[in-house]
């Protein structure tokens, strides 16, 4: 009722973040719980080789585990809240006709089904892929490990979270409901606290709307900010993995890396333009040249992308020398760790053109839309 | 019955006075036509008596109910049970159809037949048509036709055929006027065009948030009576 099959569409964004981050954890995860089934049978020299493998395990999964989790989690709610403070307009007309607001705030579940379709994916691609870990993994002279089905991680890694996002999207619609009717039909905004400064002479009228947009939008800076800093991280701490660990988890890390970062840079991007519609479409109504719109409204995005950028390059390069040189220091099957200049401007080369493209791409696609399906849609 | 008393309602901290002192009554099953200039506060009291948006202060009791003192919980309900909307601004829900908008009113009184409405409105070829492919009087037509299917027994009309021309307004009006007979219920309508008003029981006129004059009408006339 409230949510269409076009929402689902870019829920599919939700769906692809929860894949990468349930795959990577379903195997290490198994893999970890059933190599302890042989803790007890290893001793002697094979004892050293065992341990070093699983500090390995520990620190592979610790890493993009971790990593990959945390962006799951912040992405999926930034998403949920975002969807829903766009949408407010939508939940405002049902709200007047007497749609109750836990009505209305239930129809919010099928944000812990696109959670579900991933995380379930994910659990059974790392399913799928564990021979190949496990064979990986396996030393000689040491008993086999045995792929065990752990219920606990299909609990943990698919239940948890779609229960989780479920629970958290329909509160927050609750909350965001307790709302003026009013306000929300007519402007679709929380009724912001108008702290305008006075209009500084010195800006032109461009720079000015620039500056309102990203003032009125502050959520969607921050996850573009975001999705840039998951870009950065990911890729280049997949390039320096693929180095540190065995070929195979460098190049899954990789992968993931790839399809997590443009992943979060598509939905960003998609965000950030479908955030200024209504604006692209009326200053095309008045004339306003491709140029002026795009500087107008979406290159102000460019600096917190960069930033994003940035510190996505300082937070893996920092977490990398603390989990190398710190953590398992003396652990001789990791290897020593360094900034990984070349991967840094591999990253930010296909970065640059990515996002370039997937600006230019969504800005034609923009303009070719009618102005009154624009604001129609809103 | 809807009674009001001495509504006020401010904007922008003060700087807007849309409602100031406005005293009403609605008789039960009447029609009461709400006219007045751009501005002068019609809008915002038909959201006040509707139980959309809350007076600063006043009172209005609508069928029996003191809104002033509902919780939004209870104003929610209230819309719920007794309350029809035609906005100005039409507000349909943009990714869903013709059908689905309406079924949107149905839907909470119950109603299976709300395709008579749609026919009514004159808008059974565009069933699965979606909101942004009609034409504003189309889209005017569809917010009608989900507020009837609602069955309310209080139905607000803000500026409900601004968008229409003079042989659809007039069949919608009559329509409109038809089920008001058949279901009795109480209408409350907001028009810039004084000839309707010579469709309602009364006319009530606004100027900067108040209510200027109210005069009864004896002989209210049909759709296709009035000048247009
Ligand atoms: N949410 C709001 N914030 C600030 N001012 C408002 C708001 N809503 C209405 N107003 C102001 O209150 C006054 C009355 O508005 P209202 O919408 O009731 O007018 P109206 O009589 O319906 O006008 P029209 O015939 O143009 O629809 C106007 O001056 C308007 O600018
Ligand atoms: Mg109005």
């Amino acid at each position: 009722m409230v949510i269409g099959i076009k929402d689902g569409v870019k829920l599919f964004g939700i769906s692809v973040v929860c894949f990468c981050a349930v795959f990577v954890c379903t195997f290490f995860l198994n893999y970890y719980i059933d190599a302890q089934a042989i803790d007890g049978a290893v001793s002697g020299e094979l004892r050293v080789l065992y341990d070093a493998n699983m500090t390995s395990a520990k620190f592979t999964c610790a890493i993009t585990g971790g990593v990959l989790c945390l962006i799951a989690v912040v992405m999926t709610v930034f998403y949920i809240k975002l969807f829903i403070d766009g949408n407010a307009k939508r939940f405002g007309i049902l709200k007047a006709m007497g749609y109750s607001d836990n009505k209305i705030a239930l129809s919010f579940w099928v944000f812990g089904l696109s959670t579900l379709i991933g995380a379930a994916a994910g659990y059974g691609a790392g399913h799928a892929i564990m021979p190949l870990i496990y064979r990986e993994m396996t030393i000689d002279g040491m008993p086999a490990i045995a792929i065990n089905y752990h219920a606990e991680l299909l609990a943990a890694l698919v239940v948890a979270p779609t229960i989780t996002f479920s629970a958290f999207a329909c509160l927050y619609a609750k909350l965001s409901l307790r709302r003026n009717v009013v306000s929300m039909i007519k402007g679709g905004k929380a009724a912001a606290k108008s702290k305008r400064r006075p209009l500084d002479k010195q800006h032109s009228f461009l720079a000015e709307m620039c500056l309102s947009t990203l003032a009125g939008k502050k959520s969607v800076v921050f996850f573009v900010a975001f999705a840039c800093f998951c870009y950065s991280a990911m890729l280049q701490m997949g390039l320096t993995m693929s180095d540190l660990s065995s070929v195979i988890m460098g190049v899954m890390i990789l992968v993931i890396g790839v399809i997590l970062g443009v992943t979060a840079l598509f939905m960003a991007i998609t965000t950030a333009i479908n955030a200024n519609k209504s604006s692209i479409a009326v200053m095309k109504a008045f004339g306003y040249s491709d140029k002026e719109r795009a500087l107008s409204l979406l290159v102000g995005y460019v600096p917190f992308a960069l930033l994003g950028f940035a510190i996505g390059t300082v937070y893996q390069h920092v977490l990398m020398t603390v989990m190398v040189n710190v953590v398992f220091a003396d652990v001789k099957t990791v290897a020593t760790y360094s900034f990984g200049v070349g991967y840094f401007f591999i990253t930010l080369g296909t970065f640059i053109a990515l996002y370039a493209c997937a600006m230019a791409v969504y800005a034609v696609r923009i303009n070719r839309v009618p102005i009154k399906e624009i604001m129609s849609n809103e | 019955m809807i009674t009001a008393t001495d509504l006020h309602k401010e904007f922008n901290g003060g700087a807007v006075k849309a409602l100031r002192g406005v005293s009403l009554t609605i008789k039960q099953g009447s029609f009461v036509a709400i006219i007045g200039a751009s501005g002068s506060g019609k809008s915002t009291l038909m959201n006040v008596l509707s139980g959309l948006e809350r007076a600063d202060s006043g009172t209005v009791v609508a069928c029996g109910q003191d809104l002033s003192a509902m919780t939004d919980k209870q104003l929610n309900e209230f819309r719920r049970e007794y309350v029809g909307f035609v906005f100005q601004q039409y507000y349909l829900l943009p990714h869903l159809s013709v059908e689905k908008n309406v079924r949107l009113g149905a839907d909470l009184a119950g109603n299976k037949n709300y395709l008579r409405e749609i026919e009514a409105v004159g808008l059974a070829d565009k069933l699965k048509a979606m909101p942004s492919a009609l034409s504003g009087g189309e889209q005017q037509r569809v917010c009608i036709a989900r507020a009837l299917a609602k069955k309310p027994q209080i139905l607000f009309l803000d500026e409900p055929t601004g968008a229409l021309d003079e042989s659809t307004g007039r069949s919608v009006l009559d329509y409109i006027a038809k089920l008001k007979a058949e279901r009795g219920f109480t209408m409350v309508m907001v028009t810039h065009n004084r000839n309707i008003a010579d469709m309602a029981d009364s006319v009530v006129e606004m100027n900067s948030g108040k209510i200027i004059g109210v005069t009864d009408n004896p002989s209210p006339k049909s759709a296709y009576e009035i000048g247009w």
